[in-house]
């Protein structure tokens, strides 16, 4: 099990590459955009589309790369009241109903992926797009999350993650 | 049941995920899951992830990962350090000066960052040290700090007002000049707060050993004046209509990320990776969020709560103000626990028409609302500024940064009386700008 951890968070650490490409790539396609319709005098035809869908392709395969790093914001008033038996507890609860929800979301953009390839849905646009492309970010950051939060589980039930990345011997100052 | 307590009942599962301490998009997304799945059944799964990347099929929304690359570049460069030092150094013979460096340069650096915790790690980490050195006691010079860092909200380019201005469909150049004059004030009391402490205090005496040459004060701009030229380009674009948001957003982070990395020399990958991870950490996390609260707006939409919610806010027929105050401090409260996007995006849908329907302005009501999330970073128990400034100074007890914080907060209450008082602190320079 070591070693699939090891893996999981290897590859959510390359989608969180990928994601981090996407969004600078998207910077310059903008700057691009501008050039040739400002300079060139030219209309663009493929750019808003591209970096719409770069975006959101980043947003998903960033996902996992951001649950490995904890830095998917959550409200941890409770948490930081709690001792850390509860706090335990707790976090399986909170780690449980994502991993359950992500999983729905899975299967949601799975059938969602498998139309528009099969159909070979194109953008409405001049560019034509294939949607199958831009859509296939979201099942393939969806599995990687859902992998991410099964070895975040096991880390924790096997005591190498804290819940919330909590100091056991802390609680809050201010109660 | 009637949409009304259908509207609570969603709510409170809403909050009951949340306090579980998992990921704010998934509780709302989870939430909204639940519902469809009551109303529609299984079929509600399929069009989840339908649902969810149309909402974010939007070029305007291209504008939150450029203004966050924008300020990750700056932020991760030593711009903050050089900025406090400039104010210092042409500052320095004012008697309060460093009180004046320290607001001023969390002002200004709002300006190229968009965001208040960044703000705070950048001019603090410098700032704090300083002013305690100089005898001005923890509270004052952490509580300036977690204070000043709250004006990355409100002073454009604002990632906040950008969501607002989705949620709300106002126009985000509007907005965002709608924030300066506010933003200005703000700024304006809180150092006339600040060296009202010092001089009661007895600390706003200029040091005899302190002093810097012409040469040393003119050493910095160099490195500034680029930076902040960039940021005023941007908002030139945006107001001049020259450009979108997203447009100039993209502009404007090329520039920041390519003058970064020749004007501080972070030519190095691990550099560059810093920046782009950190824009992705904080992108990512935010589109996530803003994709499920579309499915959350589908869920409250389509079973009529939203609707029925502000019809029945409108029937209660209450004085304007009285219901503009009750939605302040609902949503005070909210920001003592949750953060400013999920706040935005849950309540706007249904705040709005309220707002709208009672003749105010929802521009002038965006600057409100974003003072109030201001408010929100630094009160307990969720204060995310408060938890900056702690890790800078693990010294200072978060009860001594909140005690000096707490004046601070009653200016930005002081301000949003004013703004009620005078709307057209926000709605003047828009209109006289942009017609």
């Amino acid at each position: 099990m070591k070693q699939i951890y090891k893996w999981v968070c290897r590859l959510s650490q390359v989608s969180g590459m990928v994601a981090a490409l996407l969004m600078v790539v998207s910077v310059f396609v903008v700057c691009q955009m501008i050039f040739v319709r400002a300079v060139l005098g030219e209309s663009s035809i493929w750019q808003t589309e591209f970096v719409t869908y770069a975006l959101v392709a980043a947003t998903f395969l960033g996902a996992p790369y951001i649950l490995l790093t904890k830095g998917h914001v959550n409200v941890d008033l409770l948490p930081l009241f709690l001792s850390h038996k509860a706090r335990v507890a707790l976090a399986w609860v909170a780690s449980i109903a994502s991993l359950t929800f992500c999983l729905l979301f899975l299967y949601s953009a799975l059938h969602w992926w498998y139309e528009a390839w099969n159909l070979d849905l194109t953008t409405p646009s001049i560019w034509r797009a294939r949607l199958w492309i831009p859509y296939l970010s979201v099942p393939v950051g969806m599995t990687l999350l859902c992998l991410q939060y099964v070895v975040d589980i096991w880390a924790l039930a096997t005591g190498r993650d804290m819940p919330f990345g909590m100091d056991p011997s802390k609680q809050k100052e201010m109660a | 049941m009637t949409p009304l307590a259908l509207g609570g009942v969603i709510f409170a599962v809403a909050l009951i995920l949340l306090a579980t301490g998992m990921p704010i998009a998934f509780a709302l997304g989870s939430t909204a899951l639940i519902f469809m799945l009551w109303t529609d059944g299984f079929d509600a799964v399929m069009y989840m992830a339908d649902t969810v990347f149309a909402g974010l099929d939007d070029f305007t929304l291209a504008s939150i990962p450029m203004f966050i690359i924008m300020g990750a570049a700056v932020a991760s460069s030593r711009a903050g350090s050089d900025l406090y030092e400039a104010l210092n150094r042409w500052l320095y013979k004012v008697p309060g000066s460093l009180v004046i460096s320290n607001i001023g340069a969390c002002a200004l650096f709002s300006a190229l960052t968009g965001s208040s915790p960044a703000t705070c790690a950048a001019i603090g980490k410098m700032g704090i040290p300083e002013m305690r050195r100089r005898g001005y006691a923890a509270d004052l010079a952490t509580g300036s700090i977690a204070a000043g860092g709250t004006l990355g909200i409100l002073i454009p380019p604002s990632v906040t007002m950008i969501l607002y201005g989705i949620a709300s469909e106002t126009s985000i150049g509007r907005l965002f000049i709608a924030g300066i004059l506010p933003g200005l004030m703000l700024t304006g009391l809180f150092i006339a707060w600040a060296l009202f402490l010092s001089w009661r205090r007895g600390t706003t005496k200029v040091s005899a050993d302190v002093y810097y040459s012409w040469a040393q004060r003119f050493e910095l701009l160099p490195r500034l004046l680029p930076l902040l030229g960039v940021i005023i380009g941007v908002i030139y674009a945006l107001y001049g209509g020259i450009a979108t948001p997203s447009e100039a957003a993209g502009v404007g982070a090329a520039l920041c990320l390519i003058m970064v990395i020749v004007i501080y020399r972070m030519w190095h990958w691990t550099a560059i990776w810093t920046i782009v991870r950190d824009a992705i950490r904080e992108s990512g996390m935010l589109l996530l969020i803003i994709g499920m609260s579309v499915l959350f707006s589908y869920a409250m939409s389509s079973s009529l709560v939203t609707q029925s919610i502000a019809e029945a806010i409108a029937e209660m027929e209450v004085n304007r103000w009285i219901l503009l105050a009750l939605i302040n401090v609902l949503l005070l409260v909210l920001g003592c626990f949750l953060p400013p996007a999920a706040i935005i995006l849950m309540t706007t849908p249904i705040i709005l028409p309220v707002i709208t329907a009672a003749g105010f302005d929802p521009i002038w009501f965006g600057v409100v609302l974003t003072i109030n999330m201001e408010l929100g970073l630094i009160t307990p128990p969720v204060g995310l500024n408060l938890f900056v400034i702690n890790g800078i100074t693990p010294d200072v007890s978060l009860t001594t940064i909140l005690r000096g914080a707490f004046p601070f907060m009653m200016c930005m209450v002081i301000s949003i009386v004013l703004l009620c008082f005078f709307p057209e602190i926000a709605t003047w320079l828009p209109t006289a700008m942009m017609g």
